[in-house]
């Protein structure tokens, strides 16, 4: 599991808050070098997940990919470059490939709902507790500490367990401990704003509470969740992969980042690339959405 | 309520606001009181919730136990045997007045005192816990320093990208990639299991390498990175710095005297808050390398539907939480004179 | 307090150190002379680099002299460079900055100085303390720790000792309770007392010159006029020179004896401080007369501010700086006014030092002001100040009374 939790996120502030290397005099050069350092700090991860995203979900559509279930057990275990089997086959004769790019979109497929919800409802919730403030705040930042005292991974094995394991059940299963992260987030932030002139003007004005919440409150936390949710991606992606790991996630045969990495785990000394591709999908995946995530933050705190 | 018992009443309450003043005076006691009186309902609400979640568990011990082709006279007896049969409420009852008197109930599968079960692995998971921490502080602590030094130097450019590349790791996938490096390709070191450390301390500690490196390598990774970035904060923005250096001291001495003691609060912060997931992620290492831990226990118990040692296994994490938090609070007063004399 | 610091000078350097008078003027020449001065800025420029490539020219040729045991007062509005050309004396700037020019301080030259040269100069040449007392103690620290910390660093003396000299440096600084305050942190000290600490610290190994930046800007006005005392006596005492460096030309006038004004990174009028108030030259100067903050005022209310905008530094001035904001600036303002000595001792940098028309450019001017008419964008309720004899009495001030004395 990702040690990015969400509690430290905040406690965290912003690792590059440093300015960047502030390095002796400069010429032109390099500070024309330092511009495009910037473009790509943002280029760079989201040109990766979006050639995922696209491998995984166009992928298979463009081009010919073997089923990723129901494989030929007389192919069972080739090699790497065998004939229609780019990355070879697992020991039940699926294409590695083909799985692997399955196993993303399910990967993927959850862990953006599990942030969408997290966001709209954890998010909501926050903003609605901040906003609003008495009993409704007090009883629901008790219930987000008793959440936050459960160790997560725990809750989530229980839940999975049961529940029964499926893609539903994974993303409900993840979003019990998703939401109380983003509230506090958001709860947080909204108290931040309110504290600022124009929130002050826009209540005393008689603007309704809920059209605040809408029209000032929401735009002003959108970019801070959202570079939360990038660095969540990340955290889900590990822990959705850890739930298969453990079988509780998405159900075999059909594939997922954690499930390959168990499946391949029992035969390690034999074919230990059946370990390896998959572990090196997630960590290519997990580290393109926590660059995305700190480096949307660290824009967004320059501001 | 007579007259004549007001004044009792009026002295006892004289004596407890004066023993209250007496307590509030001293801000390690205060801490101390608090955080344990916020401790209950939190405590509280864990175990409900950890009943619940596992109570809407379909199936029960007693039906796993005897298996599908039990008759229903069978899977009743064995429910009433192990208490099974009573209501929720009555069982969550029950169970809580245990935890309260300290007895923490039976295991539903082995029948043994959940208790003895605890203590059989709760030194395990202690070592390995222990040893990661104590690793990521001891490399964290000088890499970030050197980072700072220097910052945007060699150093500290390589030191961040592995860093910000080790925290993106995976637990389980690193633990699989030592694995694969160091039993595997170069077998220096055992792929599983234990030696307690009572039959032989160099098989313990070689078997302990590959389970906490796993462990350690994304602490590490984090705590550098937050520690770092502290520091350099400390050294860019703070005026006592500036003090520091117009005195006449060298970086080391502005480094290490001034700028790490202050930000020795936010890792310590961090350390506490990262408790909670650190608890999840040993789950997952000791099953990687079947190690006889609480997290082993757990998923047991999770798979048997043994959920006493389940239910005592999550309020002895929720309270090892608290409990660690509380001596993160108290660090800080410590530490930080500015609570310690109460003007904060 | 007497304007002669004809006084117990400690140190045997320092052949100037007293009795000097106003009569007697600068030199211009830096350098090796008997009579050199303590510290000669020379065509200081400081440029730093923005991470984005951007560059700010914080202090752009700024040039001026000070001489052993006296006060002067580095005056200008925020962001006009005094900070960073002060941090310059003590090489206290972060790598982004490039530094040019010239500072020699007893004849040694700083600019270029390597780093571990700079940290023995630092508390035993100059030491420096700052604007905000709450942040610039380290918390976790006890304040006895500071003092001896700046003690052990420039001298092999032991424990005991030290901590002997740091309650010493306590009583000089006037701190109550000297020998029980040693152990506390500063967060159970008053602003006023943690300034204090603060001077302690830096008199701990003798400088020959301290550097107050904004020292007393945090503080209330009676704490503000208490430590500038302090500071005035130090001076006396110890025969150092002190810069004292503020955005309050009333706290100069009361305190220094020599001023330098500062626009832009230049110094654009300078003289001994009872010349420059009798009678104020440069438009901008006057405009800042204008915005001094008065007694009536509530504290730490906004200060007054000269209207327009502050000069961009991102750019190299073609014109002179202040033209923008300049109510009497003219078509010759597009070119950039040197720094000379119009007067005896008395430099400006403006082409129309006494309104327009009044007298052409750069030769010096001799008529009497008839400034009346200057400053009209002086944002304040208080009459121009151009007429020099009654400045002198507006900047009201509670210590003013003993500084005006010094005149
Ligand atoms: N480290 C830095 N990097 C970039 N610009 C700086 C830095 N320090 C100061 N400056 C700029 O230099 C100018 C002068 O600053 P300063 O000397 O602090 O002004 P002040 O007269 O108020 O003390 C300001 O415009 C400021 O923004
Ligand atoms: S030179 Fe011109 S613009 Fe500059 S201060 Fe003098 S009168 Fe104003
Ligand atoms: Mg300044």
């Amino acid at each position: 599991m990702a040690v990015v939790d969400v509690d430290s996120a905040i406690a965290q502030g912003d690792p590059e808050k440093g300015p960047p290397a502030p390095g002796a005099a400069a010429a032109p050069g390099p500070a024309r070098r330092r511009v495009w350092a910037r473009r790509l700090q943002l280029g760079v991860p989201i040109g990766l997940i979006v050639l995922i995203v696209l491998a995984c979900f166009l992928g298979p559509v463009i081009f010919d990919v073997p089923r990723p279930t129901n494989g030929d057990i007389l192919e069972s275990g080739l090699p790497m470059f065998s004939d229609g089997h780019l990355l070879g086959t697992d020991q039940n004769g699926n294409d590695i490939l083909s799985r692997l790019l399955y196993g993303g979109r399910a990967s993927l497929f959850i862990a953006v709902m599990v942030n969408l919800i997290g966001v709209v409802v954890g998010g909501g919730l926050g903003a609605l507790s901040g906003q609003l403030g008495g009993a409704f705040d007090t009883v629901l930042m008790r219930i987000l500490d008793v959440f936050i005292a459960f160790p997560s991974l725990v809750l989530t094995l229980a839940v999975a367990q049961s529940l029964g394991a499926s893609v539903r059940n994974t993303i409900f299963a993840l979003s019990f401990f998703s939401i109380p992260a983003v509230a506090r987030i958001s709860r947080s932030a909204v108290l931040r704003l309110r504290e600022l002139p124009f929130m002050a003007a826009a209540e005393l004005s008689g603007t309704p509470r809920w059209r605040v919440l809408l029209r000032h409150i929401a735009p002003n936390i959108g970019p801070q969740l959202l570079s939360f949710a990038m660095l969540n991606m990340g955290v889900v992606i590990i822990i959705e992969g850890a739930l298969s790991f453990l079988g509780l996630g998405i159900p075999p045969p059909d594939p997922s980042w954690g499930n390959m990495i168990f499946d391949g785990q029992q035969s390690l000394t034999a074919t230990p690339w059946l370990v390896v591709w998959p572990s090196i999908a997630l960590m290519v995946t997990v580290i393109s959405f926590n660059l995305l995530g700190e480096n949307l933050r660290s824009l967004w705190s320059s501001r | 309520m007579t007259l004549a018992s007001t004044p009792p009443r009026a002295a006892a309450l004289t004596w407890l606001s004066g023993a209250w003043a007496g307590v509030s005076s001293s801000p390690i006691l205060r801490i101390i009181i608090k955080r344990l009186l916020m401790a209950i309902p939190i405590m509280l609400g864990v175990s409900i919730l950890t009943f619940w979640v596992l109570a809407s568990i379909p199936g029960n011990a007693a039906q796993l136990q005897l298996g599908i082709n039990a008759t229903p006279e069978q899977i009743a007896t064995l429910e009433k045997q192990l208490g099974l049969d009573q209501p929720a409420i009555q069982r969550y009852l029950d169970w809580l007045g245990g935890l309260l008197t300290g007895d923490l109930g039976r295991s539903s599968v082995s029948s043994q005192p959940v208790t003895s079960l605890i203590a059989d692995r709760l030194p395990v998971s202690a070592e390995l816990v222990g040893l990661a921490f104590v690793l990521s502080l001891a490399v964290s602590i000088p890499v970030a320093l050197v980072s700072a030094r220097r910052p945007g130097g060699i150093i500290d450019r390589i030191a961040m990208v592995i860093a910000a590349t080790g925290q993106s790791i995976a637990n389980y996938v690193l633990a699989l990639l030592l694995v694969l490096i160091f039993a595997v390709k170069a077998g220096v070191l055992p792929a599983i299991g234990f030696t307690p450390i009572s039959e032989d301390l160099g098989e313990n500690l070689k078997g302990m390498v590959l389970p906490t490196l796993a462990l350690a390598f994304p602490l590490m990774c984090f705590y550098t990175r937050f520690l770092r970035s502290d520091l350099v904060d400390q050294l860019q923005r703070e005026d006592y710095v500036d003090t520091a250096r117009a005195k006449g001291a060298g970086p080391w001495r502005v480094l290490l005297r001034h700028a790490f003691r202050n930000s020795s609060f936010g890792l310590i912060t961090l350390v506490g808050l990262n408790v909670s997931v650190l608890i999840g992620v040993t789950v997952i290492t000791e099953q990687i390398f079947a190690m006889p831990g609480l997290g082993q226990l757990l998923l047991q118990g999770i798979n048997t539907r043994d959920f006493v040692v389940v239910q005592d296994l999550v309020i002895l994490f929720a309270a090892i939480t608290v409990v660690v938090n509380l001596i993160v609070d108290l660090l800080y007063v410590i530490l930080d004179p500015r609570i310690r004399y109460g003007s904060r | 307090m007497s304007a002669d610091p004809a006084l117990t000078d400690v140190r045997p350097a320092d052949a100037p150190a007293g009795g000097t008078g106003p009569a007697d003027a600068p030199t211009a020449s830096p350098g090796t002379a008997p009579g050199a001065p303590l510290l000669s800025v020379r065509d200081l420029r400081v440029m730093f680099t923005r991470p984005g490539g951007g560059r700010v020219f914080a202090v752009n040729g700024l040039s001026y002299e000070l001489r052993a045991g006296r006060m002067l007062a580095i005056i200008g509005e925020s962001g006009s460079g005094k900070s960073v050309s002060s941090r310059a004396i003590m090489g206290l700037l972060p790598p982004s900055a490039t530094v040019t020019g010239s500072i020699r301080l007893d004849g040694t030259e700083i600019v270029g100085m390597p780093e571990r040269r700079l940290r023995q100069l630092r508390g035993t040449q100059v030491a420096m303390i700052f604007q905000d007392p709450t942040r610039s103690l380290n918390p976790t620290m006890r304040i006895g720790l500071q003092i001896t910390e700046a003690i052990h660093l420039h001298n092999k003396i032991d424990k005991k000792a030290a901590r002997a000299r740091a309650i010493e440096l306590l009583k000089l600084v006037r701190l109550p309770a000297a020998e029980r305050r040693f152990h506390d942190y500063p967060h159970q000290l008053s602003g006023g007392m943690r300034q204090r600490v603060m001077i302690a610290i830096a008199l701990a190994c003798n400088p020959k010159l301290l550097i107050a930046d904004e020292a007393t800007t945090a503080l209330d006005v009676t704490t503000q006029a208490q430590i500038m005392e302090l500071l005035v006596d130090l001076r006396e005492q110890l025969g150092m020179a002190v810069i004292m460096i503020s955005h309050d030309l009333g706290l100069a006038a009361s305190y220094a004896q020599d001023v330098v004004v500062m626009y832009a990174g230049k110094a654009v009028e300078q003289a001994p401080a009872e010349k420059l108030f009798a009678r104020v030259r440069m438009p901008y100067t006057r405009a800042l007369l204008g915005a001094i903050p008065r007694l009536d005022a509530t504290p730490h209310s906004l200060l007054p501010v000269i209207g327009g905008q502050p000069p961009n530094l991102s750019v190299m001035p073609t014109s002179c700086p202040f033209r923008p904001r300049c109510p009497v600036a003219s078509d010759q303002c597009a070119e950039i006014p040197p720094l000379l000595e119009h007067e005896p001792e008395h430099r400006w940098a403006c082409w129309h030092p006494d309104g327009p028309g009044a007298a052409d450019q750069a030769a010096p001017v001799a008529a009497a002001g008839a400034g009346g008419a200057a400053g009209p964008a002086v944002a304040s309720a208080q009459p121009p100040a151009a007429a020099g004899a009654k400045t002198l009495t507006t900047p009201g001030r509670a210590g003013s009374a003993t500084g005006q004395g010094e005149r």
